[in-house]
């Protein structure tokens, strides 16, 4: 009953001072907005990230590339490592019992012709298991087959820029075209890969500019031994993305056996994942701290303001004690008027929130998302921060001698 | 309470309580009232003692000169101060030694004050300055809205119910005021200069309506320094330098 009192009394004095209560809540307002800006965009990160992992080989995924180690060094194995190798990938799925799938890739640059048409472009040798290891399919015709590989076929699958480049409309299925001066039949074409971060730019369009030769083809073609034959990164797949550990130290003692020496480096997906989240975190702590600080300098404003106000009504809460309202009662009249104010200015927030999120999310280019989550965390931190400042002042209004607020004039 | 009695009987030097019957027929006994201000070195003795028995019914006037001890006798009867000595029976309750919450609960349900300066609260309506005591006694709003309803209207002020005290006159302000004195059916009605901000005229009808009010048999105490007002009152009590000079009552 009282509360509902206290309620429309603080209605009536937002709208009677809409001014004053808009300055007194401006610190309010950015503390709920930033704190709403940072949850939505925390939030939204984290989920595109995880999409954009679901549709380009999940977090199963393990990838090992090269590394210089910079280290000069007398051991005779480390100094005949040439780095990643066929024979690793071997090793690898031989001997590997936390991964099912290895891919070996070599990557290099090779002229490629057709018809009057030619350009230098990345050409990727690969084996069958690059396919489902990267969630990538062919649209149309097939993939690298084990067949290929034990004939060192000249075969290319496309993906959907480079058949559009040198093809055109026209189906590129069963057509020859020239790499490095070989003719090379065309047996499929990859399905188009799209994912965006903010609907504008496709964050998998290196994809769909990928073409694929079998990995024994290009070995072949450039020479090296197929056993020796180096090979510029590989993926693996673990089996069981808990063991995520286990599957990375696995992969680095065979390598370390095969080499020698650490020259090669390996991350896994759920660890990538793991240290962008920490960073997340980071990044949400340092936002909050921002927040909280902006909720701080408003409550003290709302102290204030509640201060000066209250000297301008001390003879209506004298009025209110003298009819007989008790100390506890005029707290609590009082608290709830700070509370409800900066209630008020946490719904403002909200807005304010959603306009920086909309333009941080443009700036940046990052998606946001506003759930009810962060709107009732926003609301909540608001109500807080009234309840504590509206403390001291509800606590002098409920102490002040009424004899003496009758008095002022 | 006996606890109490038989340490002030220990002591001996203090009067007996007032008997019950003594007690039913007085709605106001003080005994030995002695108020005494802490005004730096040297303290101020506001009131020196002061015994004083005001009955129901009773329609009377506290007078005396400015710094005579009738604002601090007004306070302490009004339960918005406490004696420094002595004891105040109010409707047979002892409430000289309540604080705080105690006496916003006597003032709420026992009390009902009307100021020099009206002392509404500008931005409610008449009707929800009016219902202001019944709110703080949790009284729900139907309740609350219907009393006050009728008490406005026994001040002949029901129309201007939605209206804010600063569309009245002076006197119709004062109206309100008595309206939300009576509101809550107090034992006593506790007035200080009620007609000191109104011209003449105005002044006079508040006190005809105050007359009226005591007619009904409700308990007036008015505070004032204008004979010509205490004159209209059946008792007048006068207050100089602390203590009741005249007006007591003959037991």
């Amino acid at each position: 009953m009282l509360i509902l009192e206290a309620i429309i009394d603080g209605i009536r004095d937002i709208k009677d001072h809409l001014g004053r209560t808009l300055l007194q809540l401006f610190g309010i307002i950015l503390g709920a907005g930033s704190i709403v800006a940072t949850f939505s965009l925390s939030v939204a990160g984290k989920e595109a990230s995880m999409k954009f992992y679901r549709v380009s080989g999940g977090i199963e995924r393990i990838w090992i590339g090269n590394k210089e180690t910079g280290k000069i060094t007398l051991d005779a194995k480390a100094l005949a490592s040439k780095g990643l190798t066929y024979a690793d990938a071997v090793a690898l799925r031989a001997e590997g019992k936390e991964i099912d799938l290895v891919s070996p890739v070599s990557q290099d640059q090779m002229t490629i012709r057709y018809g009057a048409k030619e350009k230098a472009r990345d050409v990727m040798g690969v084996t069958p298991a690059y396919s489902p290891i990267s969630f990538f399919h062919v649209q149309r015709g097939r993939f690298i087959t084990d067949l290929d590989l034990q004939s060192t076929a000249r075969v290319v699958v496309l993906g959907t820029t480079r058949a559009e480049e040198f093809f055109g409309s026209d189906d590129p299925v069963g057509k020859t075209i020239s790499i490095n001066g070989a003719g090379y039949l065309v047996v499929g074409v990859m399905e188009e890969k799209y994912f965006s971060f903010d609907q504008k730019r496709n964050a998998l369009r290196w994809m769909n500019r990928n073409m694929y030769i079998p990995l024994t083809t290009m070995m072949t073609r450039k020479g090296e031994p197929l056993e020796q034959g180096r090979i510029s990164f590989m993926h693996a797949r673990m089996k069981d993305v808990k063991r995520h550990k286990e599957a990375v130290q696995e992969i680095e003692r065979v390598l370390f056996r095969q080499h020698g020496t650490k020259d090669y480096q390996v991350f896994s997906r759920v660890a990538n994942l793991q240290r962008n989240e920490s960073e997340g975190k980071m990044y949400d702590v340092t936002f909050m701290i921002c927040g909280i600080i902006s909720l701080l300098v408003g409550g003290i404003v709302i102290m204030n303001i509640q201060l000066a106000s209250f000297n301008e009504r001390v003879r209506e809460i004298g009025t209110r004690k003298a009819v007989g309202a008790t100390p506890a009662q005029i707290f609590f009249q009082m608290l709830t008027e700070s509370v409800l104010v900066s209630i008020f200015g946490g719904i403002l927030g909200i807005f304010a929130g959603k306009f920086f999120t909309q333009g941080i999310s443009m700036l940046t280019e990052n998606p946001a998302i506003i759930t009810p989550g962060v709107i009732m965390n926003a609301l909540i931190f608001a109500a807080g921060t009234g309840l504590v400042f509206g403390m001291y002042p509800a606590i002098r209004a409920s102490r002040l001698n009424p004899i003496e607020a009758l008095r002022t004039e | 309470m006996s606890a109490v009695f038989k340490f002030e009987n220990w002591r001996g030097a203090e009067p007996e309580p007032p008997s019950a019957e003594k007690v039913h027929k007085a709605l106001i006994q003080l005994e030995r009232i002695v108020k005494t201000y802490d005004a730096g070195d040297n303290e101020v003795q506001a009131l020196r003692g002061v015994d004083l028995r005001i009955d129901r019914g009773e329609f009377a006037a506290i007078i005396g000169p400015s710094g005579s001890g009738k604002s601090t006798l007004m306070h302490i009867l009004g339960c918005l101060d406490s004696p420094t000595e002595g004891r105040y029976w109010l409707d047979g309750e002892d409430v000289a030694a309540l604080s705080g919450g105690a006496l916003a609960r006597i003032r709420n349900q026992k009390l009902g004050f009307v100021f020099q300066t009206f002392n509404l609260l500008p931005r409610a309506t008449n009707l929800k300055n009016v219902e202001l005591p019944l709110l703080y006694a949790g009284i729900d709003s139907d309740e609350r809205r219907a009393r006050a309803l009728e008490a406005l209207d026994r001040v002949g002020l029901k129309e201007r119910a939605k209206h804010r005290p600063n569309q009245l006159s002076g006197g119709q302000r004062q109206r309100v005021a008595i309206a939300r004195a009576l509101v809550n059916k107090p034992s006593l009605i506790l007035a200080d200069e009620p007609t000191g901000n109104l011209d003449q005229k105005t002044g006079n009808d508040i006190i005809r309506l105050f007359e009226e009010v005591a007619e009904g048999g409700q308990t007036i105490v008015i505070v004032t320094h204008d004979p010509a007002i205490a004159a209209r009152t059946q008792r007048r009590i006068k207050i100089v330098d602390g203590l009741v000079v005249s007006g007591e009552m003959e037991d």
